[in-house]
């Protein structure tokens, strides 16, 4: 049984993810080719929402690797919110969250695609 | 964060990176996905959004992409690299190789244009045990940056892992290759083994036209029997080889004493008797995968009471399958036609071979036999063993009579020592149809009958 699945809604032009659960095999790559599939189909504006997000290791890294190098070819703009202490440094650490924006939550998040802040 | 705090974290990751290369490594996913997780922990560590796994093919004298991080499906299909062995001379084992430093040498040359498509930055040529199996290729960092001389120290450990681990996939993807060659190579002799073996069969029953399918018969018979018992699958081919080449002894022995029948000398009848004898010294030259056939062979007329030929081998000397293949052998004779008697009907051979439980026959082995057939006549078989040979040899199983079979007490009658019978075939089939008015009231197999016949 996975222990992975993923969510994905679209409001206004922003396109949200929402991964549940373990982000530790290949499983996992749905993440980078739906959001490789909203880049396809104009959007460029994307965010992926941390809550269920139980646990991260080196191969979800490359996944999330992946997503932020076709967002940075693509010109688009990815956010991450809600984020864990432990993933967030683990993100430092990798370098990888010098090109992602992070926020507390999606309201920031839109806010910040929206050009209100 | 201080930087002491930094390297500690730097430090953490690097392990927790092992760790997970460690994990999928020994995973039990197939090669290509097993590796293809070990190439994401290390893009993954080391930030590398694109990165190529070879194996090595020295057949081929190239690597072949065994998996891949980040390049698209038509770039794919491209990557390969020619290497030759002057070439891996040139490697340093398991060491990150700048690709900068690698411009100007034969295999960079050789292979330019496909580092380019990769963007590679580093080429890690994997060797284990000395052997060269492969090579990982990695792309620019995210971010551009270059690598660390910390960053190429843990890498350098990870290729080591790597090379142990497509080293030992590689070997067992072949010993897997070989083993299902072997097998299938077993498969075929087991074939040719078997045709041999129904070859001699049918060459063992032309020799009278009355036993026409004797020794299949007595086969199938000793097979089903085996199976209810619960015998391993192995030893139940075993005894069905046995049971085809039961007679084979026969095939030396006069054509005329064999059909012969009745009024045998006492020469014909010793001449007769040696056939178990002469098929244990024919099949004994032969190695069989299967155990114990020429012992079965040996001794499919011995009886229990050790009144049986060759060895007269009492019930504790004898095993499961020589008991078996004395019933059946003598069941099918007594429900085939012979030159000198008619075939018995279904429930008089029942007879018969309850009259010899104990003294000729295993109790348990004739249940067992009699129980089956009683399923198989009352449909609960799916595939019945021994119905079918019994109506293609013209018995007519539709309608035994049960009646005689009694409540209790215990099996009556005799079975006549089988070096007074005359019958030259199947002299351990001593009790003769006028007997059968008996009613033997063996209470071993009563039960089966009163449940399922009453």
């Amino acid at each position: 049984m996975s222990n992975f699945s993923l969510s994905s809604r679209s409001e206004q032009d922003i396109t949200v993810m929402m991964p549940k659960g373990y982000i530790n095999n290949i499983g996992a790559e749905r993440l980078e080719l739906t959001s490789e599939e909203f880049i396809g189909r104009g959007s460029n504006k994307l965010v992926v929402n941390f809550t269920d997000v139980k646990f991260i290791n080196t191969i979800g890294l490359s996944i999330f690797l992946s997503m932020v190098q076709n967002m940075l070819e693509s010109n688009s703009q990815l956010c991450f919110t809600n984020m864990k202490k432990d993933h967030r440094e683990m993100f430092e650490m990798a370098g990888l969250i010098k090109h992602v924006r992070v926020f507390k939550d999606e309201k920031d998040a839109f806010n910040y695609l929206n050009g209100r802040s | 964060m201080s930087d002491s705090k930094f390297h500690l974290k730097r430090l953490m990751f690097s392990i927790a990176s092992l760790v997970d290369l460690g994990q999928e490594a020994t995973s039990s996913k197939d090669l290509s996905a097993k590796m293809k997780s070990a190439l994401y922990v290390i893009t993954g560590t080391f930030s590398v959004p694109r990165a190529a796994l070879f194996v090595y093919h020295p057949k081929h004298r190239s690597l072949e992409l065994l998996a891949d991080k980040g390049y698209k499906e038509s770039a794919r299909q491209e990557i390969k690299l020619s290497v030759l062995p002057q070439h891996i001379k040139h490697f340093h084992v398991n060491e990150p190789h700048s690709i900068h430093e690698m411009v100007g040498s034969p295999f960079y040359e050789r292979n330019d244009q496909v580092f380019s498509k990769l963007q590679t930055r580093l080429f890690i040529p994997l060797f284990a045990k000395d052997e060269f199996v492969g090579a990982i290729a990695l792309g620019k960092k995210l971010g551009r940056e270059s690598f660390r001389q910390n960053e190429k120290d843990v890498l350098r450990v990870v290729a080591h892992q790597m090379a142990i681990t497509l080293y030992n996939v590689t070997l067992f993807g072949e010993l897997t290759k070989k083993a299902a060659e072997n097998k299938k190579l077993y498969e075929s002799m087991r074939r040719i083994y078997h045709d041999t073996v129904q070859a001699f069969s049918a060459a063992i029953d032309a020799k009278d036209g009355y036993t026409k399918d004797h020794s299949y018969r007595v086969a199938c018979y000793a097979v089903a029997i085996a199976r209810e018992l619960r015998w391993k699958k192995m030893d139940v081919e075993g005894l069905y080889v046995a049971g085809l080449l039961h007679d084979i002894g026969k095939i030396i022995i006069d054509t005329k004493v064999i059909k012969k029948g009745e009024g045998l000398t006492t020469l014909e009848k010793n001449e007769i008797n040696k056939h178990p004898q002469i098929s244990y010294d024919i099949l004994s030259k032969i190695k069989f995968p299967w155990k114990n056939i020429e012992r079965f062979v040996l001794h499919h007329h011995e009886r229990l009471d050790g009144k049986g030929y060759p060895d007269a081998l009492r019930s504790t000397e004898l095993s499961d399958g020589e008991k078996i293949l004395a019933l059946v052998d003598a069941f099918d004779a007594m429900t085939t036609d012979r030159p000198y008697r008619d075939k018995l009907g279904l429930d008089e051979a029942f007879k018969e071979v309850l009259k010899c439980g104990g003294t000729q026959f295993d109790e348990q082995i004739t249940s067992t036999f009699f129980n089956l057939l009683l399923r198989e006549l009352s449909g609960e078989v799916k595939d019945p063993q021994i119905l079918p040979h019994l109506r293609s040899n013209g018995t007519d199983p539709s309608a035994p009579n049960w009646a005689w079979v009694q409540a209790s007490g215990s099996p009556s009658g005799s079975c006549r020592d089988k070096r007074e019978n005359s019958d030259p075939l199947f002299s351990r089939f001593e009790s003769r149809v006028e007997d059968s008015g008996k009613q033997p009231q063996g209470s071993w197999i009563r039960p089966l009958y009163v449940t399922r016949h009453k």
